[in-house]
């Protein structure tokens, strides 16, 4: 459901996720998120990025995770890419893509 | 001086009413008899009418402002003379249900420089269609010529029988004045057409409001469209009266893997595709940079006209300037909406980031309005379409004259292209007469069987499950 790259030359942090992301697999992915993920309160150097290649739902839940972590990340420092356009869209209509970086 | 306003306010709105209470007593007959001759009136002077919007405005061709006159009435009128507006419009036996059409009330009217008689036109026919009082405000760039369509339409009403002051024009063209006129309690609807500014003001004036704003028209080029025919379809829409269609394409988005022959094709029917020293020089004069919306000398201008006021050289007979881009936003003005013959262009590595790239587009201020697909795959088409928010998806088909109906498709004909929520409407639909009535509902006695054979007194057991209660309900049915 998730997986963690790390890549220390561009101190990039990519969470790769797949599947449908509803609000019971939300559950178990907070616990994984908030293991596996620095805790910068936004200071931090490092990238964080939701790969979304392979996800073709998310829960409302889910976007909340995405808005925590973007908070804790230095500003610009969180994205979400890849996202199949429906993805995309659900990012639109929540009103947040702009401050996730949803590309 | 406000309160000199006010007056002038108080008196167009107490005509108004005036001439509201007297339509409302017109049958069908009385009223069709008004709507046909003002659609003559106005279609016989629909040269003099677009000579006399592309002097005065200086946008846009006056041949293509003719064929706008002639949608505003020949179309617009032929798609609505047979609609009943007045009193029973249906009637359905088995239901007991029975539609009773009742007019709304003074209606006022925003007409846009972009295309002003033939908005005049159109808006006056379907609001005399549903036995509504119109009162046009003009913008002040094309009142002479708005003027003059008021003139006509309204000799030609009230020589066919029609209330005294059905059609009005505000002389005063203040924004104040809109202001006033646009939250005053007598007004029962405003039909509003223009730039961001004067809808808000539309909604924000407390009465109920159709707005149409800007569209930020996409348009995908995808892999199994016939590309050809797509850019020649391009063209002709963006070229159309010079682009001052508010549903005119503004961006093209292809895959790269097409990318070449779409550019060669656009390229051998004419269109030039600037370098970025251009682009720079062109995004200048075109996009106002503070507002990040497009600068109103460039509206409805030609491609020489342009490339003069840039400082470009283009090569003779271009009909369309086109600018590559890397992205949209604030950084690449040209990525907003431009009435005029410009086109962003991008090229993306795959079929989602390219279709990605057009949601982009759809909400960089376009939200609601049209967007566009060239394609020849059905699930691509359908795709495409469940992902943009947009009244209209048009597939295979040019948008400036198909977004607006008739030409291309079954849509309604209109000058008026409802938004949906997106741009803050209440429909989507392309606005005629039957948007612009009261539909009142009589329902007549026609008990529920269903309801009355079950024993309520069950709703009132909390022991029953729902299931229970569900069966029993529709037991022996």
């Amino acid at each position: 459901m998730v997986t963690f790259n790390y890549n220390p030359d561009d101190k990039v942090l990519t969470a790769t996720f797949s599947g449908r992301l509803d609000t019971i697999a939300v559950m178990k992915l907070s616990e994984i998120i908030q293991i596996k993920l620095p805790m910068t309160d936004g200071k931090s150097e490092e990238k964080i990025v939701f790969d979304l290649r392979d996800v073709d739902y998310i829960s409302s839940s889910f976007i909340r995770i995405c808005v925590n972590v973007a908070k804790q990340a230095a500003p610009g420092n969180f994205s979400i890419a890849h996202c199949q356009p429906f993805i995309k869209k659900t990012f639109k209509i929540s009103g947040l893509d702009d401050i996730l970086h949803v590309s | 001086m406000i309160e000199n306003l006010n007056d002038q306010a108080n008196e167009i709105l107490d005509r108004s009413l005036l001439a509201s209470a007297e339509f409302h007593q017109y049958n069908q007959e009385q009223t069709d008899r008004i709507v046909e001759a003002v659609f003559k009136a106005g279609f016989k002077n629909r040269v003099k009418l677009a000579k006399m919007a592309h002097e005065e405005t200086g946008m846009g061709i006056w041949e293509h402002k003719v064929i706008k006159n002639v949608l505003g009435t020949q179309l617009v009128y032929e798609s609505i003379r047979n609609e009943r507006t007045v009193g029973v419009i249906s009637s359905d036996p088995k239901t007991g249900i029975t539609e009773i059409a009742q007019p709304l009330g003074p209606i006022l009217a925003v007409i846009p420089v972009t295309n002003p008689t033939s908005t005049t036109l159109f808006k006056i026919l379907i609001c005399l269609k549903s036995r509504n009082p119109i009162i046009i405000s003009a913008h002040r760039g094309a009142s002479k010529s708005c003027s003059e369509t008021v003139r006509i339409c309204y000799e030609a009403a009230l020589e066919a029988g029609a209330p005294e002051d059905c059609i009005q024009m505000i002389k005063s063209g203040s924004r104040e004045f809109t202001k006033i006129i646009m939250g005053h309690p007598k007004v029962a609807l405003i039909l509003a057409t223009g730039g961001t500014g004067l809808v808000n003001a539309a909604y924000s004036s407390g009465n109920p409001a159709i707005g149409v704003g800007p569209g930020n028209v996409p348009v995908y080029i995808d892999e199994s469209a016939d590309i050809p025919f797509a850019c020649k379809n391009i063209i002709s829409s963006k070229t159309f009266d010079n682009g001052t269609i508010c549903a005119s394409e503004q961006s093209i988005v292809v895959v790269s893997s097409i990318e070449q022959k779409v550019r060669e094709e656009f390229e051998r029917q004419h269109c030039y595709f600037l370098n970025n020293e251009e682009i720079k020089k062109v995004e200048k004069i075109a996009i106002v940079e503070e507002s990040m919306s497009m600068s109103p000398y460039i509206v409805g201008q030609p491609v020489s006209v342009i490339a003069a006021k840039a400082g470009i050289t283009i090569p003779e007979g271009t009909r369309i300037l086109i600018a590559k881009l890397d992205g949209i936003g604030r950084d690449y003005p040209l990525s907003v909406e431009v009435l005029a013959p410009i086109l962003a262009f991008y090229s993306a590595p795959d079929h989602r980031t390219a279709v990605n790239l057009c949601v982009d587009l759809n909400y960089l201020g376009g939200i609601g309005h049209s967007a566009c697909i060239y394609a020849n795959d059905e699930n691509r088409i359908y795709e495409y379409a469940e992902l943009l928010n947009a009244g209209r998806v048009l597939v295979n088909t040019p948008t400036s004259q198909g977004a607006v109906g008739y030409f291309y498709n079954h849509l309604p004909p209109s000058l008026t292209l409802g938004c949906g929520t997106g741009g803050k409407n209440i429909t989507t639909e392309n606005i005629t007469a039957k948007n612009l009535i009261n539909i009142q509902r009589v329902s007549r006695r026609n008990p529920n069987e269903l309801w009355f054979s079950f024993d309520q007194s069950k709703y009132y057991d909390e022991s029953l499950s729902v299931e229970e209660i569900m069966n029993e309900y529709y037991k022996n049915h």
